[in-house]
């Protein structure tokens, strides 16, 4: 049979097969069910002998602190079993979750990140808690920190509850700081500070910066900006999210702290998006870092470090980046033995054992007054700041189905204004404009 | 482009010589005399090659806090103990395990199958055959991410989800080996096969008996390909494997890399242990890449 | 595919004997071609070419894999023919191809010549050429990024005690591809060494000898007897790298994120960005199936160009 013969028939089969399932699976329109939000459940009382599957990214010692509190709830013989199970971490968990709901057998609980609760709510398997919440006052829906409810809160629908808190603080060196003379950041330290004192920290010929961006111009590089622009008192869309409010004086001041400090003085390490800052870090080469709870822990023992909140510009405003449990609709059943340990794993004193566990940020305020509380300050001095900026928390990020693309934009436009081929009130006005005509699109 | 007749068999002996330098005998006598300038390309070039290998031994010898340096110092002490860490802190073994039967599976499917698939697409003309390679080519042009739903659809419809033999059934044949043996078994003389089928032999017999003798170094690339494809799967296992039991070494030690933390000694010296099988049967395998003497006297 | 059915006449039987012996001779062909590869057949139809064709339906949608699909028509490829970002990434990835499969190719065949050969710690130095192939992508990665980091690297250290300044590399939106086909060479290579090694295996020394006895020189018995001969392992490497670089996503994923600037956007970065990242399923669909079209295209030409230069020995 000659080639072209071959190609045809190649061709003329794939169309025949694809011809045949359009017909049969053609036109399929399920439109989301939305879990009715407001109207009462009737779940059943928490039993039946079955497993809640719970599915995690955690490793290290989060994960060993995460075995032993499932073991210690299963120990306390609630009628059902509780099974955490690594499901990759990173984007591998979204990639996971999205094949298993696809692929039909998802699981009860699931870890995922903030970044995915807008798109995530679309899903007629993703249960709105909030008329669970209502129904059981004991769980104190209030007692959360107001970030981490704006982050599992989408159209009025509460989707997760959170799994861990963060926000960023500035990590400072303290031995580099001495070298150079320069007076540690205050609580009332400006931009103007935090620039100068970079400026002096910075050392091309010993290689030494003063402060690290991280500029792989995705979410990572993105949040960061945003602490800026809020400081600065702006915003990233307006009020009901269907225009951009960047290109505003406070959007292109933010840039121009970048463009100042990358391009000008040259004065930031720019991490690749490998985590490669925080061993130069440890390696005494950088000075400052806006960075979280989350890296403390891998700070070497023989770097002397201070943790301070951020610079003010008009405030001292940071953001909070909330990972959350989603609670995935398997029955009634499951539900009400998922909400059940839920309710376990974030009570306070329960909480603040595993926070002390793993040094993760306490979850709800409540757990700040606990006795035990001291005890955790001492294990992990550094939170102290953590949580009290948490305080300056006031804004987050919009929780809209196309987040994703507007970051991506915004994160292109970061970029290009550190890499210092962009004018920074050039990089925000098209930013400004891509993010309109992606609002226009929709999702 | 003549190309140059073989000889008959048995009018030349075996030489013995596996390179190019043929002029004489003086120029075998002359490498002798001293190293050859080859090593003069190949020792930066394997050393090179091997440098990220040598940077993971390294690695895997630090303490966590030497791994978080950069750029990266070579440890003071040697941290013997992270093997046995990483072999103890996990269910390692299982892993290793769960990995060699699917591996193992896996090859022996693709020899045999990937064999009977290629000798038949090169030597036999049956209708479809054109199309029925392309359509087994047609299946590389696709990322996995992109079929990956409907593969676990169909998987779930074998009721295989979450079992080893999910890792194995999908992975029996790779176009790859069917491609690779299809080519090399067409760069094969043709005529001792016929000679073969004349005397009456079965396809399936002269297959067997006359051409997988001499295709002894593709099929033990295919064998080897699959084997390191198999061993070191790991979005697949990902979607379809659950159960901490049924995991495969790369989902195992995903597990010593966290989202913001990474313990690069515990990770490295997990992944050399676990790379070291492979290495070893890669090592042992080159005896069929060396040619061997019996075989040139049946050669055209 | 050859035609041994020519071969097998027998001297002197009728033609007529001759002719439906050769029709029992091409029905048993038949036969036995699909008894060999149905078993092959079977596993590549279920699980290989029905998810490639179940998807075609999500390409005609618009889907976030989460709230079902809605029917969409066309509207997918007709954006895509109008977005200047996939036009972008097809241009990267074409130019990736394009230096990435030579240049493994010529490496690749001067180390195996150069493995292919009696010399002492020869089993070392296939190791060792081998060793990248087995070092997971996360040790490469993690090696690269330091080796090339525009700071500290080793790199750029030796290039400023050259007398060079520092080059950005990964960092550098026009260097950044380039370290990428670096990287991807450095880590196919042994792949590619042993299946050429496998081919020179398989070249009988007759005929190197013969030649060599003619009186022709070594370079000429490389191009006139040898390169001809690992024709259809240079062809089959040619596909295969082809379709494999084409659609090159693991090194980009722990390195470069199709960064910076979208410097390495290629194609199935693209798509796999509009799948989990913004949960466009359809449009990610579409993607594939146009550089499934693509990939098809070049496939089936390389083999046709194939045919008429490469040749077997049967």
């Amino acid at each position: 049979m000659s080639a072209r013969r071959s190609l045809i028939l190649v061709v003329a089969v794939l169309v025949a097969a694809a011809a045949g399932l359009l017909s049969a699976c053609g036109g399929s329109d399920e439109s989301a069910q939305p879990a009715g939000s407001g109207s009462p459940v009737a779940l059943p009382s928490p039993g039946g002998g079955g497993s809640v599957v719970l599915w995690h990214g955690y490793t290290d010692v989060e994960r060993a602190a995460t075995d032993v509190f499932v073991a210690r709830y299963n120990a306390t013989d609630p009628g059902f079993k509780v099974d955490a199970v690594f499901a990759g971490n990173n984007d591998y968990a979204l990639q996971k979750l999205l094949t298993a709901l696809a692929g039909g057998k998802a699981p009860d609980i699931a870890y995922q990140y903030g970044s995915s609760m807008a798109n995530l709510a679309t899903s007629p398997k993703v249960v709105d808690l909030s008329p669970i919440m209502a129904q059981t006052p004991s769980f104190d829906w209030n007692d959360f920190f107001p970030a981490e409810r704006l982050a599992t809160t989408v159209n009025g629908k509460v989707i997760g509850v959170p799994a861990l808190v963060d926000n960023l603080a500035l990590v400072y060196n303290k031995k580099l700081f001495d070298q150079a003379s320069v007076a540690y950041p205050t609580k009332d330290w400006t931009w103007t500070d935090f620039r100068d004192a970079a400026k002096k920290l910075t050392d091309s010929g010993a290689k030494q910066f003063g402060w690290a961006y991280v500029n792989d111009g995705s979410e990572d590089t993105v949040w960061r900006f945003l602490a800026l622009l809020w400081q600065a008192n702006g915003d990233l869309l307006n009020a009901d999210n269907t225009k951009s409010a960047l290109d505003s004086p406070a959007g292109i001041k933010a840039m121009q702290l970048l463009y100042d400090m990358s391009v000008t003085d040259k004065s930031v390490y720019l991490d690749k998006g490998d985590g490669s800052y925080l061993n130069v870090f440890n390696s005494g080469k950088i000075a400052m870092l806006w960075t979280g709870p989350w890296d403390i822990s891998s700070i070497n023992a023989d770097v002397q470090y201070g943790v301070e909140i951020l610079p003010a510009d008009v405030s001292h405003a940071t953001i909070a980046g909330p990972d959350n449990y989603v609670v995935l609709d398997n029955g009634p059943q499951q539900v009400a033995n998922a909400w059940a340990f839920i309710q376990w794993f974030c009570s306070p004193e329960v909480h603040l054992a595993y926070a002390t566990a793993t040094g993760h940020l306490p979850i709800r305020k409540s757990e700040t007054e606990l006795p035990a509380y001291k005890a955790y300050l001492a294990k992990y001095p550094a939170d102290e700041v953590f949580v009290a900026n948490l305080d300056n928390v006031t804004k987050a990020r919009p929780n809209i189905p196309t987040y994703p693309k507007i970051s991506a934009a915004l994160g292109q436009a970061v970029q290009s204004v550190l890499l210092g081929r962009a004018q920074p009130e050039q990089a925000i006005q098209a930013a400004s404009q891509q993010i309109d005509s992606i609002l226009a699109a929709g999702q | 482009m003549r190309v140059v007749q073989p000889r008959p068999p048995a009018a030349l002996p075996p030489t013995g010589l596996t390179d190019l330098d043929l002029q004489s005998e003086v120029a075998v006598a002359a490498r002798h005399r001293g190293p050859s300038p080859w090593h003069l390309f190949l020792v930066p070039m394997s050393l090179l090659m091997a440098f990220p290998f040598i940077w993971m031994v390294v690695t895997s010898v630090s303490t966590r806090a030497e791994t978080r340096r950069f750029p990266p110092q070579l440890p003071h002490a040697i941290q013997w103990h992270t093997f046995v860490e990483a072999w103890t802190s996990a269910p390692f073994a299982q892993w290793l395990l769960n990995t060699t039967v699917v591996a193992v599976a896996s090859v022996v499917g693709n020899v045999v199958l990937c064999s009977l698939a290629g000798y038949a697409l090169a030597r036999l003309r049956f209708i479809g055959s054109n199309v029925a390679f392309l359509l087994i080519l047609a299946t590389l042009m696709v990322p996995f991410q992109v079929v990956m739903i409907p593969t676990l659809l169909i998987v779930r419809g074998f009721g295989l989800v979450d079992t080893l033999g999910a890792l194995i059934v999908p992975n029996l044949v790779t176009p790859f080996g069917i491609f690779l043996l299809r080519q090399f078994f067409k760069t094969l003389p043709v005529e001792i096969e016929e000679a073969a089928r004349i005397d009456g032999a079965s396809r399936l017999g002269t297959l067997v008996k006359i051409v997988l003798p001499q295709m002894k170094a593709p099929l033990a690339t295919v064998a080897i390909m699959t084997l390191l494809w198999r061993w070191n799967d790991f979005l697949w296992p990902l979607i379809v494997i659950t159960s901490p039991d049924k995991m495969t070494l790369p989902l195992g030690l995903a597990t010593f890399q966290g989202a913001h933390s990474i313990n690069l000694p515990l990770l490295m010296a997990g992944t050399l242990m676990s790379q070291l099988p492979m290495l070893v049967v890669f090592v042992v395998a080159q005896r069929w890449f060396v040619q061997s003497l019996a075989s040139s006297g049946i050669k055209g | 595919m050859g035609a041994p059915g020519a071969g097998l006449d027998v001297v002197g039987e009728s033609s007529a004997r001759r002719a439906s012996r050769r029709e029992r001779l091409l029905a048993s062909e038949n036969l036995a071609g699909w008894a060999f590869t149905s078993p092959a057949m079977l596993l590549v139809a279920v699980f290989g070419l029905a998810p490639i064709i179940w998807s075609v339906v999500l390409s005609f949608q618009r889907n976030n894999l989460l709230s079902g699909g809605t029917w969409i028509g066309f509207k997918n490829y007709e954006r895509l023919m109008q977005d200047p970002l996939f036009a972008h990434s097809v241009r990267l990835t074409v130019l990736y191809t394009a230096l990435f499969v030579p240049i493994s190719i010529a490496l690749a065949l001067l180390c195996a010549i150069a493995l292919n050969r009696k010399l002492r710690f020869i089993r070392l130095y296939r190791t060792a050429i081998f060793l990248p192939v087995v070092a997971s992508t996360v040790a490469e990665a993690i090696l690269f990024n330091w080796l090339l980091d525009p700071y500290f690297g080793i790199v750029n250290y030796a290039l400023v005690k050259l007398g060079i300044p520092a080059q950005g590399f990964f960092q550098s939106p026009s260097q950044a591809l380039y370290a990428i086909v670096a990287m991807t060479v450095w880590g196919w290579l042994g792949f590619c060494v042993i299946i050429y090694l496998a081919a020179l295996q398989g070249i009988p020394k007759e005929l190197v000898e013969a030649a060599a006895i003619d009186g022709a020189t070594r370079w000429r018995i490389f191009r006139r007897v040898e390169l001809p001969l690992l024709g259809p392992t240079t062809l089959f490497l040619v596909i295969y790298l082809s379709i494999n670089s084409l659609q090159l996503f693991d090194e980009i994923y722990v390195t470069t994120r199709g960064g910076p600037l979208n410097a390495t956007l290629v194609v199935v970065y693209y798509l796999y960005q509009q799948a989990f990242q913004f949960f466009e399923a359809g449009y990610a669909t579409a993607i594939a199936y146009v550089l499934f079209l693509g990939i098809l295209i070049l496939t089936i030409a390389q083999l046709l160009i194939g045919r008429r230069f490469v040749h077997y020995r049967s």
